[in-house]
Parts: structure tokens; sequence; C-alpha cells
């Protein structure tokens, strides 16, 4: 008998409105419900002030939703807050962001090797996971430069390599690729696309880029804050 | 240690806010040092102006002699207490005095003034009454010699070898007595009670003058070893000559205003500090702000991936301490040059008068070790409570709303 999946995401009737006055309620999010299996790799699109980044920023626990439940991996995060939910994010969520967001002060290797110290892992564990995690995104040999010295390509790399040191239940990228030229964009997205494939990260994306929707296997269409369509490919 | 170096780093992103506030921290530290120094070396200044002048480190006097200066209230056995005194390891020197109200009288001229007899030899150990002299010379113990200071001179028309004429009360009836004098020295102090007012004449004429023995005074006047002695009355000295009949007191309960005004040196230096500590802290907030402001999308990140409130405000208190300490090490090299070439060469502040004393010349400040120790202490922990308030602001930032503003 196959083994019943348990959903790595769910949310349930997940609001997120802004603003007190009813005439000027803006439903960002607007009673979503949604699952999202391990080993996904999915995105969501829609136009802009659909919601999708909200829905991610809720997704990862950036956000606290006004009703509704957030469960990753079984814990329901929409109602922790502070301390409990920067734990949290740190052990079970990575997060890519569209203008990179690397610590400038920092080198790749120590950009991706911060996590971990947040973490508290030992420093010969940290050290091994930097090394492979920069092979892996393909950025061997760059660890020791800064991020003003790295490409816009290779700092979102970094930005990769960062959001997967942790071990991470899930990576959420925020429009990934959109600072970058379409070549480079692609190489990224292969990079991302391996390690889905590979080692059965799973992947959930906010973008309007097409690239990353010919490449997802699942596309959750927003509009108004609403789910308008869930297309499984 | 991630802090340690994150902070360090962040501290010279921008090395030119880094570099104007922490010279801005460095000022407050040298200016504390200096402020310090100059203080207790005024102070030190104003003590030796005062005791070296004639009020010595303590006075002997029959009780409520002070009060008014009552001629009749002299006390005898001047020999045996001056014995008992000079033969105690921590008095220095003991000087015998007659003092009376009189009136001075030239060819020209009339004044009022307080007349001093005094034991000329004892007296150059116990202040620089001769090295005031800037006329003639200092007395020699010779009958009729009298030394008057420069503004009485000026304003009886006298100079050295005129004839001056005293008129006194005697004690023990108040039958007035003149006495002649020729002026044989005049003396500058720098201060207007005794430059315009004092004359000095030998004791013996004196005790003659008032009609009083030849072993009783007024007034004993003495210097310890230390001047910790009148200061702190550690000497038994001050249990034993205080009874009924006698009352000795310290330099600090003759000058009670100078005392009390000693006191509160402190205060200004106090003063002083605050005003320095707001504008530093200021500095620190402004730029610690500042820097938030510049890095606030990377603290919306770091949040985001899991760096704790408590993590990012002990970044901005780091990156503060770091400011303090290398501030601190800074001004404080600085301040020991300054503050060393002060205490050798002294700070020329002309001539000016505090509390009725004459202060010139260069004052010396003074160097203490606290100077390098508790204030930068204190600059450095100033330093963290002012970068308090932009950490608060850092833990409270929203990663959503951090994220979405910047961009």
């Amino acid at each position: 008998m196959q083994p019943i999946m348990q959903p790595l995401i769910k949310t349930e009737h997940l609001c997120r409105h802004f603003g007190d006055d009813e005439a000027m309620l803006v439903k960002a999010v607007d009673d979503v419900s949604i699952t999202i299996d391990p080993g996904e790799f999915t995105a969501i699109i829609g136009p802009s002030g659909s919601g999708k980044t909200t829905l991610l920023h809720l997704l990862g626990g950036l956000d606290n939703p006004n009703s509704g439940v957030v469960e990753l991996a079984g814990t329901n995060i929409a109602s922790m807050s502070g301390t409990e939910l920067s734990d949290f994010r740190r052990d079970h969520i990575g997060f890519i962001f569209q203008a990179y967001n690397l610590i400038p002060v920092l080198s790749a290797e120590e950009n991706i090797e911060y996590i971990m110290l947040l973490q508290g892992l030992p420093k010969a564990e940290r050290h091994a996971r930097v090394q492979d995690m920069l092979q892996q995104v393909g950025l061997e040999g760059l660890g020791d430069r800064r991020p003003n010295k790295l490409s816009g390509g290779q700092q979102q790399r970094v930005a990769v390599a960062r959001a997967m040191a942790s071990h991470p239940d899930i990576i959420l990228a925020d429009e990934p690729t959109a600072n970058l030229d379409s070549k480079t964009g692609i190489a990224l997205l292969d990079v991302m696309k391996h390690l889905n494939e590979a080692q059965g990260k799973t992947f959930v994306f906010s973008t309007h880029d097409e690239k990353i929707m010919e490449r997802a296997r699942r596309l959750i269409h927003m509009r108004d804050g609403k789910i308008e369509r869930d297309e499984v490919r | 240690m991630l802090t340690f170096k994150l902070a360090i780093r962040n501290l010279f992103r921008n090395t030119r806010r880094t570099i104007l506030t922490a010279i801005l921290i460095s000022f407050s530290l040298m200016a504390l040092i200096m402020a310090d120094g100059l203080m207790l070396g005024m102070k030190d200044l104003l003590v030796s102006s005062l005791t070296k002048n004639l009020v010595g480190e303590a006075q002997l006097h029959r009780k409520g002699f002070r009060d008014n200066f009552d001629v009749d209230l002299y006390f005898t056995g001047t020999d045996d207490l001056v014995a008992d005194l000079r033969g105690r390891p921590e008095v220095t020197e003991v000087a015998s005095r007659v003092l009376s109200g009189g009136m001075v009288s030239s060819s020209y001229n009339v004044a009022t003034g307080m007349v001093f007899g005094i034991d000329a030899e004892a007296e150059t150990r116990i202040g620089n009454i001769k090295k005031a002299i800037i006329e003639g010379q200092y007395l020699t113990g010779e009958r009729g010699e009298i030394m008057l200071g420069r503004p009485m001179a000026e304003l009886l028309e006298v100079s050295l070898g005129d004839r001056i004429v005293i008129t006194l009360s005697e004690a023990d009836g108040g039958d007035l007595s003149q006495a002649l004098f020729r002026v044989s020295g005049i003396y500058y102090f720098g201060l207007r009670e005794i430059d315009h007012n004092t004359v000095f004449i030998n004791a013996d004429q004196a005790r003659q003058a008032v009609g009083i023995s030849a072993d009783a005074s007024h007034e004993l006047v003495m210097v310890f070893e230390d001047l910790s002695v009148s200061r702190e009355k550690t000497s038994t000295v001050f249990d034993d000559f205080n009874n009924e009949q006698l009352e000795l007191k310290s330099w600090m309960e003759l000058n009670e205003d100078i005392a009390t005004m000693l006191e509160l040196s402190g205060l200004s230096t106090l003063v002083i500090g605050s005003i320095l500590f707001l504008l530093a802290s200021l500095g620190v907030i402004n730029s610690m702000f500042m820097s938030i402001y510049e890095r606030l999308y990377e603290f919306g990140v770091a949040r985001a991936i899991g760096t704790t409130p408590w993590q990012l405000a002990q970044l901005i208190l780091c990156e503060a301490l770091l400011l303090g300490i290398g501030s601190c090490l800074f001004g404080g090299v600085i301040g020991y040059g300054l503050i060393s070439y002060t205490t050798l060469h002294g700070l020329p502040l002309g001539e000016f008068e505090m509390s009725g004393i004459a202060l010139s010349g260069n004052i010396a400040t003074q160097m203490q070790l606290s100077q390098f120790t508790e204030l930068p202490f204190y600059i450095i922990l100033l330093t963290l409570v002012a970068a308090l308030y932009p950490a608060r602001f850092a833990s409270k930032i929203v990663p959503t709303e951090a994220l979405s503003r910047s961009l």
C-alpha cells in the first residue's frame, strides 16, 4: 500500500487585508486554501497587485495573516510571532529575493555560512556545507569574493546557496530572475531545477517570468487576492 | 564572533561617517580629560594660593576672636603653645601673630586696615609674604619697620622710608595708642583684601602697641607636613587644641565659602561632562540611525532568513561598543599628549580671581589614572546607552515592511 503523502504546506481560508476603513480595504490575499507537497516546483503567477508576493510572505512566515491557517510541516505558523518565527524561518525556510540581498560586508562563503552560524552548527560542518553549496551553484573558487565583486547572476547563485545551506523544508523565491538578463536567468533556473530534481528540494516562486513558468510543474494563478486557477502539468 | 566581525566591517562601510562620529566621541573624551585636569589643577592652585598667603593650613585663636577680631580676645603662653605644636611630627611650622584693626595715616592720607604683628622669621616658612615684596625689604625684626600693600601705599602716597602712624586700640581698656613706623617694604599679593587693607609690623612692637604681654598673641598659624592633615583633620591637634578657651580651625573651616566652592568643583566637571556626553550621544544616535536606514532592506533580509530581533540589536550595540572603544583609544592618546604637555608647561590663562583669590601664571593641569580609566569607561557606556534606541529600532524592524519599503 502506497503511504499517504503529507502536504508540506497547507493553507486554509488564508486572508491578509490591509487598511482599516471598509471602503479602502485591500484584500491582498483573500480566502486562499492550497496545499504544496514535498518536491514541488511551483510558481505563483498573476498580474501586479494580485497578491502573489503577499501570499509568499505568508507562506514563509514573514507576515501574519488576518485569519486562516498556514501549516508548514504540520506546524501552524500563522499564530507565531517574533523570535519564535525567526527561529522557525531559520530552520525550515529558505528565501531568495529579487535583489539578491547578500550582506555586502561578508564574502560569498560567509554569506552562505551566516545562516548556519545562526543555527549553531559546528565549524567543520559549516565549512563542508559551504563548499558543497558553492559547487552545486557553480561558484567554486569564488567563495572569498564579496558581493560587489560578483556579477548579478553570481550573487543570485550565492543567494540560492544561502537559502539551501540551512537544509530548509522549502525554498521561497520572490521574483528571483527579475534583475537578471535572460541568459543568466536561465542558467540560475537550471541550477534550481537541478536541485529540485536531484535532491527533491521544494521550490515555490512568485513570478512574472515566463522562463520560470515554462519550467514549473504547477502554476497557481492569482487575481485580486484569490486563486483563479491551479494548474498542474 | 560573527556579530563582532560584521560590526567591524559595517563600521568601515561608510568610513567618513564612522570617522566623523569617532572624532566627536574622541573630542568629548579629550575635552573631559582636559576639563578634569584643569579643574584639579585650579583646585590645587586655589588651595595653595589660599594656604600660602595668610591663612596657613590651620589657625588657633581664643574662642570668638574670629567673629569680630576683638583685640581683647588674646591668649597667653604663646611660647609653650608654639613649642607644643612644633613638637608634633605632623606640624611643620608655627608662627604667632598679633592682630588689631587700626588707622594707618601718612602725611597725605588716612586708611583703615588690619595690622598684623608677625614673627617675621617663622612666617617665611608659613606663607609667601616675603616673596610678595616688590619694593624694599622684608621685616628684619628692627623697631619701626612696616610693610604695606602697593594699593595702600598709593592711597597714602608713601614710598620706602616715609613715615606712617598707626593708631589702634589697646587691649583690656580700649585706650588708643599710636606708634610711628617707616615704610620698609611694599608688597603685592594680588589679593584685594590683603593688598588694600593689611599692614605688617614686627610682633613684639605690635604687642607693645596693643598693650599685651610678650607671651600673648591673638593667633597661631601653622602648616602641616601634608595638606590632607588639615583637609581631613587627621591630626590629634584638632582634638587637643579645641577646648573651652581655644579653637583650632582648619583652612577649610576658616574659608567655608571656598571649601564649598571646592566641593562644588566636582559638580562643574559633571556639568561639562554632561553637556559633552549629550553632544556625543546625539552624534552616536544620529550616526547609528543613518547607518540603520541605509541598511533597512538588509536588516529585513537578515530577519527573513532567521536573524532574531535580539541578534540584530546585538549587532548595533556591538558596532557602538567598537566605535566607543576605538574612539576612546584615539581620544585617550591625544588627551594623554595634551594633558602631559599642559601638566608640564601649564595653561596660560592670564590673571584672574576666584572666590577672592587671585590666580595668575600658567595653571598646570593634573593628570590622574582615572582620566584614562573611568572617563573612557563612562564614554563607552554612554555610547552603548545612546545606541540602545537605534538597537531597539532595528530589533523592531518588520521584515515585510523593510523589504517593501526599500524596493
